[in-house]
């Protein structure tokens, strides 16, 4: 096992010098740079900078140097010294303002895991062992309906819903006077009324998407000789159901959960955006709108990393939840 | 309390009346007592806080209400996106200047200057101070830190490596000379009529946001010792260059709002910066220098908030939901003017005109400097222009893609202006193919199997089109309109999409045949900011880039002919002219010259545009006008106050 792991993370080397050269390069791939949004924004708001000051800025900010230099400059000091760079725009240091994020989406990400499979699991059994029932229909047709609706959509909806009628403050996970607020009692309450309409958004697509792919595997199993087996033997259907079919079909999910990792932080952008939420996510859409390059860079970068470790994870929990699985 | 002497009081007779003018306010002022924010009471018994006779000058900037005296207290509740939208910080109370447009932008009045005093030949300014101003952390602002921002920041090649032109003419940069302790000069090398005005807009704030004694610790000149020590601590600098421009930014860049250390004179400081964080937060700043006419110290408002939203849709929310006091930019336009509109009630709020009115809302620029000959020869000619002009049917575009809200016009000034010319704006507008045929059948009388007109190389003529979807103006629908229009009279129009960035860098590589865009100078920026009535290099507008480089320096770019020269000349008449009445006339006559080019064929005059207030917000100017450099609320944020019991 522990030399499994080893020898995958030794490929992963390979694999992220090659992502983080992709990155590097598609970020470049937009014409202009920073300093030219930057002017493009300033000429639209009636300013303007001197070619001089612009080239100096460029200078500054080694933005006037062949790409590979700047990629190098970039791994470099990453490999060397662990300094991921500078965010043009925030005028911080790189590493700073993705962790100042990464919290909140871990927070949403794992609480819109629990919502999903908290629903989608039961929902998915009952939609198999009671196929062709009423039950069974409505279950399908909400979830292709779910499945059917824009995210970006249902986010606009409910916040016009619960904001016009409700009267609730919507956008961001907390009310104006919580936001820069220290941790207490009442900012985590504000916190939990916020964030279950995005966590319910989010959710809902993957929701539907899962409670088929469960009800899809269940009726697989349910028909297999080892299931008239067991009821054969006496075993009641619910001990039945949960103690062999289920686990069977949950192999599928188990090999998906290390995807939630990368969706972490790239996931869901622009629910984020709709909702405005202090997540990773608009902050890598502000990054590669502006280019602000090592701070999209480092965000691709860190995704590429929590996919191959998301994969990893998958791979040792599905060999735990099934034996059947060699790692060979 | 009025100021107004004689319009445009630039010239020197009007500065003199005006002296007497504010003089006399002042000792209005004098014979009262000051009187201070109820939230700083308490600072001030403690200790932590002077008195506020101690804080404010001897002779106090009176603000001149707009409805009246008002109340203290309340938190404004505003708005910004989460990226790129520190211009919106800046409009709102960052505009604090020498001297400042009044509020209906007809004149320039002294501010931060006390008294100002103008040459007779355009050359000399001179500048008297405020005694007493200070710093928002209560250290005296003096003539020492405009000399630190020319001597150390301006004068020093490397924080400065190019000059802002409004502080250059013919080349020379401007001389600063420090007269005495409350008095400073400001000399060009030839006359320069618009340096006040110029000075009164949002750029005229570089002279008075170095606060020397703070900054100079991160200047190599005043503190060589120290700053290896500091760069240390600071991860994002690597000189002190560097270093210095991360704690002040010309033009207020992002640096200027991260930095709360940063001392200023504006009427609020921040205390949450923006940064990473959904909010950004700023408190009043105690010593600030004005007063309202019954002494009480400005601004009436405690607290600014800006939520940072990733969304305009939900500014628009939160603004119909009454979670905003003042929302402007992002969602004024006509997509979201109905919903806003069935809003008011909830959200308690109500419209206010403003004036942010440009020459043109949709202008199409063709490059007169185009590499390809036979595309630099057709655009040259001016009938070629004029038939394109007659071609579009402007009244269809404004209804059909503006909702009416537009009249046909060339890119002139707006007619309640004192620039208005008729001809100017109507000339060619009218929608005549017929007429457009007939002049084209004189230029390319050839015509291919589709109807398009041939080039004199045979081949057909074709433009390629830059169209990018920017500010709200639907240019994709617009373009999609006159492709159609120039088809009928068999001119061949590609529409090519793309953004600004792109465009922008094929502005600068004079790479773009033609593109649409809009146009300033509708009001009285029209003075200082020809950009679209000459060839004039400068931010968004090129359409002869290589003849504006030849204004700039005759050794580059490409000359222009004659007509185009004459243009020029008559702008340097616009600049050089010392009184109202000379700039006035030598401005008229420059359009009438710039009109005759047509360098442009413009589409839409603007209407006026709102934003929203909540309903117990009074002081706000009705109808303001605002522009690019012209910033908005901050010349009048001071004077806003909450009407309603606390």
């Amino acid at each position: 096992m522990l030399l499994f792991i080893f020898k995958r993370l030794l490929f992963a080397i390979p694999t992220m010098i090659a992502v983080s050269i992709v990155a590097f390069i598609i970020i470049q791939l937009p014409p202009g740079d920073y300093l030219s949004t930057l002017m493009a924004d300033l000429a639209s708001s009636g300013g303007s900078l001197e070619e001089g000051t612009i080239a100096a800025m460029r200078e500054r900010f080694g933005l006037d140097q062949p790409i590979y230099v700047q990629y190098w400059k970039w791994v470099s000091s990453i490999v060397f010294r662990g300094d991921f760079g500078i965010s043009f725009e925030l005028n911080r240091p790189v590493t700073d303002v993705i962790w100042g994020r990464l919290g909140f989406s871990f927070l949403l990400a794992a609480l819109t895991l629990c919502f999903v499979w908290a629903l989608a699991i039961p929902i998915g059994i009952i939609s198999a062992v009671r196929q062709y029932s009423i039950t069974d229909y409505g279950v399908t047709f909400l979830a292709f309906f779910m499945l059917a609706v824009p995210d970006f959509l249902l986010a606009l909806v409910s916040m016009y819903i619960l904001s016009t009628y409700f009267g609730q403050s919507v956008g961001g996970l907390f009310s104006p006077e919580f936001v820069n607020a220290a941790w207490s009692l009442p900012r985590v309450w504000d916190f939990l009324s916020h964030v279950w309409l995005p966590v319910c958004v989010i959710g809902i697509g993957s929701l539907a998407a899962l409670v088929r792919i469960m009800r899809a595997n269940l009726l697989d199993e349910i028909h297999r000789p080892y299931v008239t087996t067991a009821r054969a033997k006496g075993m009641s259907e619910l001990e039945l159901l949960l103690r062999y079919p289920v686990r069977m079909a949950l192999n599928p999910l188990i090999s998906t959960l290390g995807w939630i990792l990368p969706a972490v932080v790239s996931g869901e952008i622009i629910v984020s955006v709709v909702m405005s939420l202090p997540t990773t996510g608009p902050l890598l859409l502000r990054a590669l709108l502006s280019q602000d390059m090592y701070l999209a860079g480092s965000l691709i970068l860190l995704i590429s990393v929590l996919t191959i470790i998301g994969t990893l994870i998958s791979d040792i929990l599905l060999a735990i939840a099934d034996p059947r699985i060699r790692l060979q | 309390m009025t100021f107004h002497m004689t319009k445009r009081g630039l010239g020197k007779l009007a500065f003199g009346a005006f002296v007497t003018a504010l003089l006399s306010t002042s000792s209005l002022a004098w014979a009262q007592e000051f009187k201070q924010a109820p939230m700083l009471d308490a600072k001030v018994e403690s200790g932590g806080l002077p008195p506020v006779e101690e804080r404010l000058p001897a002779n106090p900037y009176v603000e001149t209400m707009v409805d009246g005296i008002g109340q203290y207290g309340g938190t404004l509740r505003t708005t910004i996106l989460a990226n790129g939208d520190h211009y919106n910080l800046t409009r709102t109370i960052a505009n604090e200047l020498l001297v400042r447009w009044t509020p209906d932008w007809t004149e320039v009045v002294p501010s931060l200057a006390e008294e100002v005093t103008a040459s007779d030949d355009a050359t000399t300014y001179t500048f008297k101070l405020r005694e007493g101003l200070k710093w928002s952390d209560g250290a005296p602002f003096t003539v020492d830190d405009i000399m630190f921002w020319y001597e150390d920041v301006f004068s020093n090649p490397a924080l400065t490596p190019d000059k802002n032109p409004i502080f250059v003419v013919g080349g020379e940069p401007v001389v600063v000379t420090k007269i005495d302790e409350q008095t400073v000069e400001f000399k060009f090398a030839s006359p320069y009529g618009l340096f006040l005005q110029q000075l009164a807009y949002g750029q005229g704030h570089l002279p008075v946001i170095y606060p020397r004694h703070y900054l100079s610790q991160f200047h190599e000149k005043y503190n060589a010792e120290g700053i290896p020590a500091l760069l240390e601590q600071d991860a994002t600098a690597a000189d002190w260059v560097a270093l210095f421009n991360s704690k002040v930014s010309v033009s207020f860049q992002p640096a200027y709002w991260q930095n709360l250390e940063l001392p200023t004179l504006n009427p609020y400081v921040l205390t949450v910066p923006y940064a990473d964080t959904d909010r950004v937060e700023a408190v009043r700043n105690p010593y600030y220098w004005k007063v309202d006419p019954e002494g009480n110290q400005l601004p009436y408002i405690d607290n600014v908030t800006w939520a940072k939203l990733d969304d305009p849709q939900l500014m628009l929310l939160r603004m119909t939901a009454g979670e905003l006091d003042f929302a402007f930019r992002h969602i004024n336009n006509s997509t979201y003017k109905s919903v806003l509109f069935d809003g008011q009630e909830t959200g308690n709020y109500h419209f206010v005109d403003v004036k942010d009115l440009p020459a043109n809302d949709a202008t199409l620029l063709l490059n007169l400097n185009v590499e390809d000959p036979i595309k630099n020869e057709i655009f040259n000619n001016k009938d070629f222009r004029i038939a394109l002009s007659h071609a579009i049917n402007r009244q269809d575009i404004i209804d059909l893609v503006y909702v009416g809200q537009g009249a046909p016009s060339q890119v002139a000034p707006q007619p309640d202006h004192e620039l208005y010319d008729e001809k100017m704006s109507t000339q060619y507008t009218e929608y005549n193919p017929e007429l457009a045929n007939q002049m084209l059948d004189k230029i390319m009388p050839e015509k291919d199997a589709q109807g398009f007109r041939l080039g004199p190389d045979g081949n057909r003529f074709t433009i390629n089109f830059m169209v990018a979807d920017v500010f709200g103006l639907s240019y994709p629908d617009i373009m999609q309109m006159v492709q159609q229009y120039a088809a009928e009279v068999g001119i061949d129009i590609q529409i090519r999409t793309t953004d600004r960035a792109r465009l922008n860098t094929m502005w600068y590589a004079n790479e773009q045949e033609a593109y649409i865009w809009n146009c300033v100078g509708g009001l009285s920026e029209a003075y200082t900011d020809v950009r679209c009535y000459i060839p004039f290099q400068k931010a968004d507008i090129f359409f002869a880039s290589k003849w504006s480089e030849w204004y700039s320096d005759p050794s580059t770019g490409e000359e222009p002919p004659q007509r185009v020269k004459d243009a020029y000349q008559a702008y340097d008449e616009v600049k050089a002219a010392v009184t109202d009445e000379d700039r006035l006339r030598e401005m008229k006559e420059f359009l009438a010259i710039s009109a005759d080019n047509l360098f442009t064929i413009g589409i839409s005059r603007p209407m006026p545009k709102y934003m929203l207030v909540n309903n117990d917000i009074k002081n706000v100017v009705q109808g303001i006008p605002i522009t690019g450099n012209l910033w908005h609320p901050a010349p009048t944020l001071s004077q806003w106050y909450f009407d309603r019991a606390e």
